[in-house]
Formats: C-alpha cells, sequence, structure tokens
C-alpha cells in the first residue's frame, strides 16, 4: 500500500508539474507581453514597471521566471485580474465553496437515487421495472446540460412559479461570508430573517442541484445495476443461495457490500464530470461559481484569470481523482494486487 | 466545521429541497418583511466607477447619481425648468457672465462603515467636486485617470465661496447649456471632508470606490457583475422616504431579466427586451413604462479610413441597407424609424425632407462612381451589450451584412466585451460600428459636439472619427447664442451638413421602456435615458393569484 | 431477409454476420441505427434538400411559429426564428456541423489513437508504465473541461473548436486501443503468428487490428455522443461555431432572448441533440451487447 501511494505521489507530482509548465507557459501563449498576461497589471508605470521586472524575474531565463512562478502559486499569487483588478487566488477561494456545494449537494442527491434504483433494477433484471428504469436513464444520459436546465427553468420557474430562475440566495439576504457553503454560513450567521434566508437559499438551490445531479443519477443506476449484476453472477452469491436464503437477504448481507466498493470508486471519478457540468449550470442558473467565472474571464480574454482558474479547476480534478483512487484501493485490498489499470 | 456537522446540513438541505418540490405552496413569491422593505432592481451591467463625474453611461448613472448623490439643481423633465436641489435659489448676472447659488443648510452626508462626516454640506464641498474636474491642480484631478465629461470647461473660468452657504460661478462667454449641465448626473456634489481624509490616509482611490454623497441612499457593498447593495440614509434632506434597502442584480443577460421579474426576483428590471413586452403587458402583476427618450441609434463609418473617406462610398452603404427590415426585426417595430441624429421630440429637431432611401440599384450605382464596382471588404464592429438605443446591436449588424452581401461588400461583424469594445472603438480600429447616443441634457448641442464634433474626434467618442471645420463653428455659434430661434436654424444647417457628407447613418430613436411589479412606486425615468430610483418604495406584496397569470 | 427460425444456421455464420444478427434483434439499437443514418444522411445532403437557404432572411416572417400552430404556416414547417430564417432549413444544415463533424473528429482522432495507441501497447518496461499513468490522468480530465482549455488558449472558432475536440477524445482511444493490443499480444494466436516469423507491423495490421476492430467501434460510438455534446455546448457558449452557423448549440444560444415568445426556437434544437446523442448511444449500447453475447455463446 505505501509503495502504492508514492507512486501515485510521483504520479501527481509530475501531473502538478506539467500542469504548472502549462500554465506558466499560457502567459506566452495568449496575446499580449507577457509580463502583462502573467501580472494582470494592463497600464504598467515606469516604477511599477521595475519592480514588476523584479517580482517576475522577467529578465532571467525561462528557467527562472518559471521557479519564480512557482513560488507565487506556493504564497498564493496568481496575480490580479484585468476586469476587475482584484487578485485572483482570492476571488477563486471566494468563489470556489460555491461551485463545491453545487456539485457535492447534487452528488449526495444521486447517491441517493442512484445507488437504490441501480439495485432495484438488477433485482428486476430484464422486468418491466429494469426496461423503465434503464430507458429513462438512456434518456438522462443523453440530454444535453444546457438544454436541460433551461427547460426546467421554462417549466418550473416561469409556468408553475414554484422556484427562482437564477442566482444562489435572494440579493435582499445580507449572508456575512464564513465559509462560503452558503447554508452553512446562514445557519451560523447572527441575522434577522434567518430562517427565510435559509428557505430562500434552498429553494435557489433545488434546479440547479436538480439539473446537475440527472447526469450523475443515470450514471449511477447504470453501474450500481451492471456491478450488482456482476457480484449476483459469483460463485458465493450462488453459495448463498443455494442455503436457501431469500433473494433480498442475498442482495443487502453479500451483493450489496460487494457491488458498491467500485460504485464508490466511481463517485470520485465522477467528480471530475461533474465539475464541468456546474460549470455549464452556473452559466444558466447564474450562479456565482467558478465555471461561470471561467467563461466570464474567456469572454473578456482576462488572461491571468483565464490562467488561475484553469490551474485551479484541473488542479481539483486531478487531487480528486487520484485521492478517491488511493481510498478505493485502502479498502479493496486485492485490487492492489492486480496491475493498475 | 466538522465533516459530520456538513453532512447533517446538506442532508437536511436536500430533505427541504424535496419537500418543497412535494409542496408546490413553498413556491410562491416571497412574501417575507424584509422584501416589503427592500427594492430589487435587476440593472444591465456594473457601474464603472461610483462616481458619476467619470462616467459615461447610462448603466454607470442608474446605479449611483441620484441614489448615492444630489447635484446643485435638477431639471423637471417635461416642463425643462430648473428646480432647487442642493442649491435652494440662484441669480444670474444681467450678462450672463455669473451665477450665484445660495446653498442648502443642515444637509448631512452619508455615515458608512469608512466614514463618520463631523460637518454639514458647504460651499468647500462645492468647489471641490467642481474643482476636481476644471482643475488640473487638484491632488484628485489625475485619480481614476482625469478622463472627465467636460461639459463645463469651455466656459466655467472660476468658481469661489462667496460665504459658506454661498458660491459664485464665473464664466467667460454666455453659455446656454450651463444650467442644464449643471443639472446632469455628471455635476454632482462629493464631500471634502472625505476627501481630505483619504488623502491623509494615502488612499486616494477609495473616493470613486466607496463613495460619500448627500443622496437619499448610502453605500453599503458591490460585487462586480453581482450585485450592488445600498441602504437608505437615515438623515436624508429631502423629503424622499424610500425603502431601507436597495440593491442592483446586475444580469446581463436581457432574458433572465425578464425571467426574474416574472419569478419576483427583481422588482424593476432595465430595458426589457422589445419583443417581450406584449407577454410583459398582459401579465396582471406587472406594469410595463413607455417614455420618450432623447436617443438615436446609428451605424457610424470611420471616415479616416478608406474608402471610407469617400462620400460616396458612405451614401451608397447607406442606400444598401433595408432599415424597415432592421425595425422590424431588431426593434419590433417599437421605435422611430430616425431620418436626423436629433429624435423627433428635440426642440431642435428639422424634418429631413430627403431621407436615404433603401436602394441596392442605386447604391451599386454609387459604388461604380466611386471606383468600387467589385465591392470590398469591410468590418461592422457591434457591441453585445444591449442599450436603450439599439436592443441587439448583432442582430442589426447580421441583417447589414446580409445587405451590403447584395452589393458586393462583404462585412464581417466583429463584437467584443463592452470594455473592451469601447477601448479598440476609442483607437479607431474600426471600419464601421452600430452604435449610438443617448443624450445628457435636453439641448440638441450636446448630440452633435458629443458624437461628431473635431473635439469629440480627438477623445476618440466620434466614433465616424469626422472632423468638418463648418460644422464645428455652426456648433460653436449656436453655443455662445441664446436665442432658441436662431439657435434652431443654425442647427438645421449644422444637419445639412451632415445629410450631405453621412459621416453616420441614423437608424432609429427608440422609446425608454421599463417594467416593474405593480407594488413598486416612485420610479423617475429621465428622457436621457437613466432611471432614478431616489423614491422609490413599495407597498405590500403583490396579491397572491396574480402570478397565475 | 433474416430468418430467426433458422437458429441452427446461425452458429455457423461469420462472426461479423453473427454480430449483425444479435444486434438486430434488440429493438432500441435497430431505432437507434436508422436514426443515425438519417441523421448521417442528413448531414450530407442537407444543403440539397432543405428548403431555403440556413441563412436567408424574411423579414415578413419573423417569429413564426411551427406550421401546427394556429399562426403557423406550411411554408415554414418548423416555423421561423427571430430574423425570418427557416427553422427546418437550419436544423437540417446543423445536422452537418453538429454530427456531422463530431464523427468527422472522431475518426480523424481515432486515425491518431489508433496509431499513437498501437506504440503504446507494444513498448514495455518504465517508459510504457509511465506513460500508461500520464494517459490515465489524462482521462481523468473531462473531455469539455479540456476542450474550454483548449479553445480558451486557441480562441472561439469553429476550427480550433475541432481541434480540442480531437484533442480531448485522443486519450480515450490511445488508452482503449493500448490495452486491446495488450492483450491480444496475449492470445495464442498471435504468438503462433509471431513464431512463424510475421514481423510487428504485420502482427499489428494482419492479426491484432483485425481483432480488435469491433471493440474500438464501441468505444468509438460513446466517443462520438460525446463529441456532440461537447460540440453543442461549446456553441452555446459561443466559444465553438459563431453565430450565424446553424449549429445547434449555438442556435439555442442565439434564441435565448427569444425565450418566452418563441419557445421553440430552443426546444427544436435541443430535441436533435438529444436524438442524435441518443441514436448514437442506442447504436453503442446495442454493439456492445451483442459483442457481450457472441461471446458467452
Amino acid at each position: 500500500m505505501i509503495n502504492y501511494i508514492l507512486r501515485r505521489t510521483v504520479l501527481l507530482l509530475f501531473v502538478m508539474f506539467s500542469l504548472t509548465v502549462l500554465a506558466f507557459s499560457l502567459a506566452y501563449l495568449f496575446p499580449g507581453d507577457p509580463l502583462v498576461n502573467l501580472s494582470g497589471y494592463q497600464e504598467i508605470t515606469v516604477n511599477q514597471l521595475a519592480f514588476l521586472e523584479l517580482k517576475y524575474k522577467i529578465d532571467d531565463g525561462i528557467i527562472r521566471q518559471y521557479l519564480a512562478f512557482l513560488e507565487r502559486i506556493f504564497d498564493g499569487d496568481l496575480g490580479i485580474s484585468f476586469n476587475s483588478q482584484s487578485a485572483i487566488f482570492e476571488q477563486l477561494s471566494r468563489i470556489f465553496p460555491a461551485t463545491m456545494e453545487l456539485a457535492i449537494y447534487s452528488l449526495l442527491i444521486s447517491t441517493f437515487f442512484g445507488i437504490p434504483l441501480g439495485i432495484l433494477a438488477a433485482y428486476y433484471h430484464r422486468k418491466l421495472p429494469d426496461v423503465l428504469i434503464i430507458s429513462s436513464t438512456m434518456v438522462g444520459y443523453c440530454l444535453p446540460v444546457f438544454w436541460w436546465a433551461l427547460i426546467t427553468i421554462m417549466v418550473f420557474s416561469l409556468q408553475l412559479g414554484w422556484f427562482p430562475s437564477s442566482g444562489r440566495i435572494g440579493l435582499v439576504y445580507e449572508v456575512p461570508y464564513e465559509t462560503g457553503f452558503l447554508l452553512w454560513d446562514i445557519l451560523q450567521a447572527d441575522i434577522p430573517y434567518r430562517y427565510e434566508a435559509f428557505i430562500n437559499a434552498l429553494k435557489h438551490m433545488a434546479l440547479p442541484t436538480f439539473v446537475l445531479a440527472t447526469y450523475p443519477t443515470t450514471v449511477l443506476i447504470r453501474y450500481t445495476r451492471g456491478s450488482m449484476l456482476n457480484v449476483l453472477e459469483t460463485n458465493f452469491i450462488k453459495t448463498a443461495k443455494a442455503k436457501g436464503l431469500s433473494t433480498w437477504q442475498v442482495l443487502f448481507h453479500h451483493g450489496l457490500r460487494n457491488a458498491l466498493l467500485p460504485v464508490i470508486r466511481l463517485l470520485g471519478l465522477q467528480f471530475s464530470t461533474l465539475i464541468t457540468l456546474a460549470m455549464l449550470t452556473e452559466v444558466i442558473f447564474s450562479w456565482p461559481g467558478i465555471g461561470r467565472w471561467l467563461i466570464d474571464s474567456i469572454y473578456q480574454r482576462d488572461y491571468p484569470a483565464i490562467t488561475g482558474g484553469l490551474l485551479a479547476v484541473s488542479t481539483f480534478v486531478i487531487l480528486v481523482t487520484i485521492t478517491s483512487d488511493v481510498i478505493y484501493k485502502w479498502f479493496n485490498p486485492i485490487s492492489r494486487t492486480h496491475v493498475d489499470d | 466545521m466538522t465533516l459530520t456537522q456538513r453532512y447533517k446540513t446538506a442532508l437536511s438541505s436536500t430533505a427541504l429541497v424535496l419537500c418543497c418540490a412535494a409542496v408546490t405552496s413553498c413556491g410562491a413569491p416571497s412574501t417575507s418583511s424584509l422584501y416589503d422593505n427592500s427594492v430589487v432592481y435587476c440593472s444591465e451591467g456594473s457601474p464603472v466607477t461610483f462616481n458619476p463625474q467619470l462616467g459615461s453611461s447610462n448603466t454607470t448613472a442608474d446605479a449611483i447619481a441620484n441614489t448615492l448623490y444630489n447635484t446643485l439643481v435638477s431639471s423637471n423633465y417635461e416642463t425643462g425648468e430648473f428646480l432647487p436641489e442642493l442649491a435652494t435659489d440662484w441669480t444670474v448676472s444681467a450678462d450672463g457672465l455669473s451665477y450665484i447659488f445660495n446653498l442648502r443648510r443642515n444637509v448631512k452626508f452619508h455615515t458608512t462603515d469608512y466614514f463618520t462626516p463631523t460637518r454639514h454640506f458647504n460651499a468647500d464641498d462645492v468647489l471641490f467636486s467642481f474643482n476636481r474636474t476644471l482643475d488640473t491642480r487638484n491632488r484628485y484631478h489625475y485619480v481614476g485617470g482625469g478622463n472627465y465629461r467636460k461639459l463645463l470647461n469651455d466656459s466655467v473660468v472660476n468658481i469661489k465661496a462667496l460665504s459658506p452657504y454661498q458660491v459664485q460661478f464665473e464664466l467667460n462667454h454666455p453659455d446656454s447649456t450651463f444650467m442644464s449641465n449643471l443639472a446632469t448626473d455628471f455635476s454632482v456634489i462629493l464631500s471634502k471632508q472625505y476627501a481630505d481624509q483619504l488623502y491623509e490616509e494615502g488612499a486616494k482611490n477609495r473616493l470613486d470606490k466607496f463613495p460619500v454623497g448627500t443622496g437619499p441612499f448610502k453605500f453599503r457593498e458591490y460585487k462586480r457583475d453581482e450585485l450592488i447593495r445600498y441602504y437608505r440614509h437615515e438623515d436624508y434632506w429631502g423629503q424622499a422616504r424610500p425603502v431601507s434597502q436597495l440593491v442592483f442584480d446586475i444580469t446581463k443577460n436581457g432574458s433572465s431579466r425578464i425571467a426574474k421579474l416574472l419569478t419576483h426576483e427583481c422588482d424593476i428590471s432595465a430595458i426589457p427586451l422589445p419583443q417581450e413586452l406584449p407577454l410583459l403587458e398582459k401579465r396582471k402583476d406587472i406594469s410595463v413604462v413607455k417614455k420618450t427618450a432623447l436617443n438615436v441609434g446609428f451605424w457610424a463609418f470611420n471616415t479616416d479610413k478608406p474608402p471610407f473617406d469617400q462620400i460616396l462610398v458612405r451614401k451608397a452603404l447607406a442606400h444598401a441597407i433595408n432599415l424597415d427590415a432592421i425595425m422590424e426585426a431588431v426593434y419590433y417595430n417599437k421605435a422611430t424609424k430616425a431620418d436626423s441624429i436629433l429624435p423627433p421630440i428635440s426642440w431642435g429637431y428639422h424634418r429631413n425632407e430627403q431621407p436615404i432611401q433603401y436602394n441596392p440599384h442605386k447604391a451599386k450605382q454609387l459604388l461604380e462612381q466611386a471606383g468600387y464596382p467589385q465591392g470590398f471588404d469591410m468590418t461592422i464592429w457591434a457591441p453585445q451589450i444591449q442599450r436603450d438605443y439599439n436592443p441587439n446591436a448583432v442582430k442589426t449588424a447580421e441583417l447589414m451584412q446580409a445587405d451590403l452581401a447584395r452589393i458586393g461588400v462583404s462585412a464581417k461583424i466583429v463584437t467584443f466585451e463592452w470594455a473592451t469594445f469601447r477601448k479598440r472603438l476609442g483607437n479607431g480600429e474600426h471600419d464601421s460600428v452600430v452604435i449610438g447616443w443617448s443624450a445628457d441634457t435636453a439641448d440638441p448641442d450636446n448630440f452633435f459636439r458629443s458624437t461628431l464634433s473635431c473635439a469629440a474626434k480627438s477623445s476618440g467618442r466620434n466614433r465616424a472619427f469626422w472632423c468638418n471645420d463648418e460644422f464645428d463653428d455652426l456648433l460653436s455659434s449656436a453655443r455662445i447664442n441664446t436665442d432658441t430661434h436662431s439657435r434652431k436654424s443654425i442647427y438645421r444647417k449644422a444637419q445639412g451638413i451632415i445629410n450631405a457628407e453621412v459621416p453616420l447613418f441614423p437608424i432609429a430613436h427608440t422609446h425608454k421602456f421599463q417594467a416593474h411589479l405593480n407594488n413598486v412606486q416612485g420610479i423617475i425615468i429621465s428622457p436621457y435615458g437613466s432611471i432614478s430610483l431616489a423614491e422609490v418604495s413599495k407597498s405590500k406584496a403583490v396579491e397572491e393569484g396574480a402570478n397565475d397569470d | 431477409m433474416i430468418d430467426y427460425n433458422d437458429y441452427q444456421d446461425d452458429k455457423n455464420h461469420s462472426p461479423s454476420r453473427q454480430l449483425w444478427l444479435l444486434f438486430n434483434e434488440s429493438h432500441p439499437a435497430r431505432i437507434g441505427l436508422w436514426l443515425c443514418i438519417s441523421l448521417l444522411l442528413l448531414s450530407i445532403l442537407a444543403p440539397l434538400i432543405s428548403p431555403y437557404s440556413p441563412y436567408e432572411f424574411d423579414g415578413s416572417a419573423l417569429l413564426m411559429p411551427p406550421a401546427w400552430a394556429d399562426e403557423g404556416n406550411v411554408d415554414y414547417m418548423l416555423g421561423t426564428d427571430d430574423l425570418g430564417r427557416d427553422i427546418l432549413s437550419r436544423l437540417m444544415n446543423g445536422a452537418s456541423l453538429t454530427f456531422g463533424l463530431s464523427i468527422v473528429s472522431i475518426l480523424i482522432a481515432l486515425f491518431f489513437g489508433l496509431i499513437l495507441g498501437s506504440l503504446a501497447g507494444l513498448s514495455k518496461g518504465v517508459k510504457s508504465s509511465m506513460f500508461n499513468h500520464v494517459l490515465d490522468l489524462a482521462l481523468t480530465m473531462p473531455s469539455l473541461l479540456t476542450a474550454i482549455i483548449i479553445v480558451a488558449v486557441l480562441g472561439p472558432g469553429i476550427s480550433n473548436m475541432i481541434w480540442a475536440i480531437m484533442l480531448s477524445s485522443l486519450p480515450q482511444f490511445v488508452h482503449a486501443i493500448r490495452n486491446a493490443v495488450h492483450d491480444e499480444l496475449q492470445k495464442e494466436y498471435v504468438i503462433a503468428y509471431r513464431l512463424d516469423g510475421a514481423n510487428m507491423t504485420q502482427v499489428l495490421t494482419h492479426a491484432i487490428l483485425p481483432n480488435i476492430f469491433e471493440q474500438i467501434i464501441v468505444v468509438a460510438t460513446m466517443a462520438i455522443s460525446n463529441a456532440i455534446l461537447d460540440i453543442a455546448a461549446l456553441g452555446f457558449l459561443r466559444l465553438g461555431a459563431q453565430a450565424p452557423s446553424p449549429e445547434w448549440g449555438a442556435m439555442v444560444a442565439e434564441s435565448l432572448d427569444q425565450l418566452y415568445s418563441a419557445p421553440w426556437t430552443i426546444a427544436l434544437p435541443g430535441v436533435l441533440i438529444f436524438l442524435s446523442v441518443l441514436s448514437i448511444n442506442l447504436v453503442g449500447d446495442g454493439l456492445a451487447n451483442a459483442l457481450k453475447r457472441r461471446l458467452e455463446r
């Protein structure tokens, strides 16, 4: 296991190295002066210029510049945004929880529905419930998320008026920023109208969470079903059945535990897809998360912001993947002995 | 926060979401007390600054000018007469070269987290506010770039305090536009005490970012592209008792603004899309307000660049455009087709007897005469942002593109995000641009000088980069003239020059539309395109059931 | 015609014939295939058979609802958009962009995937192991995120978008082909072939590739369905195809302002995106099932 973790760490370091090299080279790939693209200062005065040149080691070799870039990343300095002229790192750390909140709740919802439905489908293999569940997952799987989001807005927000169409919370509520996880912040905050604000935030959350949960739910159903069917074919289950246990007993006592392990791994892998889909969802629901921020930066050709945003998102995705991989191996020693691919 | 706690929160929220989905009543429009005391305005963009002196777009003015600040005088939009605001009364010398204003007493500036005033408004504040823009030696002059709307610079030579509550403006020549310029959103009064405090702290930049004024609302917070929050200024001198909280929900997307209005997430929506107006008018809970406005949407040619330096080419291009199709597809026939840069409601307007007609055949002939029988390639720049004078410039450009293709001109549409767009336009990178002008004052001078004068060319605001000495002389002579009748005939001549030279092709004059929930009162729309929320208030929530429509 | 009763004969068919028969047994797969073929035909023939040009304005018919609505007109079967362009024609021409381009870019990516994957499958040792790890991580990057990164660097536009789609789908092909080649190399028939003196190129082209071809097709169908969604998403975000292109995602984005007055301008392109993804997935699923069942036999 230690060996495995060690290898994954080396890999992580290697990938992080490549990512930072890529992010650094973006400053040169984007149009304009690399110093401007790195620092985000568009109109540099003479005094500033000397200071910035020194800080960014722009007159030194590329290697030196890259090392200075790395150093700044560790200091949490990603330059400032062209657009807002404020520090990118701080902006990122403020909006990241919004995306996380959306993604985590969606993942919870999809787990809540996906796994039981998957088991149900496996139990009724090739019978009507299975066919129904599987065909609806096929539909959910093929929906373009941006279109699906628009349709839900049209129906639930505009036609029925059940939920608001955009944002995280009604703007009249002033919730002090603590963790960035809004629901938690509201519960912690000492503000008037707290309960009202909480309900309001939940209502805002409903549609985006639902839309975002659609895809992972379908994947989870299909995967749980497949995994369950595989386990049910194995010999120890057949033995258990032969011993006279009921199908449900077999399913829960023997099947579930073994079928869920790969599902847990899938959850980790799904997280990266979820983040991407969250970016689209955020754009449509004006959810103030990293996706909307990054897409806006692309529209505005805000190069330092694009660089910072890409670095943050991809680092996060890779960290989650590797972590979930390691956790999976931890709980499932058998897989460690296999060739890991 | 521990992990278990977090999961508990998450789970309870999940459960509540599910409840909400099941119980429809839970999603009905909010009728809470906080909503009753707050007004949410869905605006179309972020303000550029929190100091109106520096900004020239309506988006900025809407958000800050009337809410946070006061001017010395204001003007009644209907009658054109001037009303006292921070000045209680004023006298003009017989030669028109000196104006003396008596100032209002006991006017308090905002008390905020970052500033606590210790004295009331007085003449020092007036001097500071005007000298900041007029006097290059003022220590705040270059803060924020020093790019002011120079409405008063030509005429005002000196401002002095005669007493703490009396100021005198000295002019070098009589200026018929002086009072209306004082009443614009640009002539606001800042706090000198606050400026001095910031100067000592070495934080001069904060003056335009964390504003202090005398207006009915005070600044609370601003998140770029997200929201602006104001609280009521409890010690406001005026009569207005607006709501306790005013929030600007910055929503750039036109259909999102409509959606938010329909779901009651906003109380007021800026620039509703013209195609959705019938839908809004049908709703029982929403009112649509239509006001005449002083603006013009036009297509300007960069006359510095060949072949657009040739009058024949500009005329040919103008003849190629099917204006009726644009009026239909872009404005949904809710605007007036323009035949001149001045809108018909302006007193300086004179009907153009021979407006340029849609005539592709003639366009081709003119192109041949100009020496381009094969046509040429060009760019049409169009901003993505929605403007009063053009709800969809990109769509306008697409229609023009198709029209131009018929006379052999191949056009490419160029668009950028608004700030970048304006910067590049100022550099003259475009061949032609679909843009327009919303007037700041009712004076025709504002239209001509801002869009086509040589001075506007050097500042980059003249999108046609067109400079005609004869035209400029006419403008100057009209400005020192105080007789409306003779000014009118001068402007008629000026328009004649524009008609002959076609530096730009006027498209449309629009009405100003604005939609709001029925329980919101006190919204004032100026014909110059801006909206004032200084007196906005709200009665009890809209009745339930109104939403069924 | 296929005779289902003649089961005995079935076993004597060639493997690909068996596959086809098994595939054909599934109704969804058959429907998917028909849908797929019609969309493919549409992508090729759209300019010839569409009633109008996708860019042609008709100022007298703005925002016409589809023909079945009260104010509809048979001249414009699916109505018109806000510039009076015929939606039917735009949708038909959009097929070659959203559907056609995704297939083309995946085929190109597949070609390079074959080369890289075979090379990787044939190589051994530390180099190969390192390569595998990097590949694994490249795979964890969702294709849309990779595509957005690439477009962010290269700038928006349809050609940059194709590059992005190709590059982001490449890792999965390399991965799948590498694994398949790797597995196949261990099999006896390949070893026998090699003992006969065949060199690596021959082994690859004559023995391995024909045998892994079917698996690769399954991977490719999944990649195509992803590519359609990605192209549409990029178009919707205005990072891919730009207005006035009739790409379906871009059409949805262009119609956003008509969300209330003309919902069909948003609904219809979305339905087509959905149908094309569905058809490809049905075919892919059907193929995968058929392969599995052939193996079980």
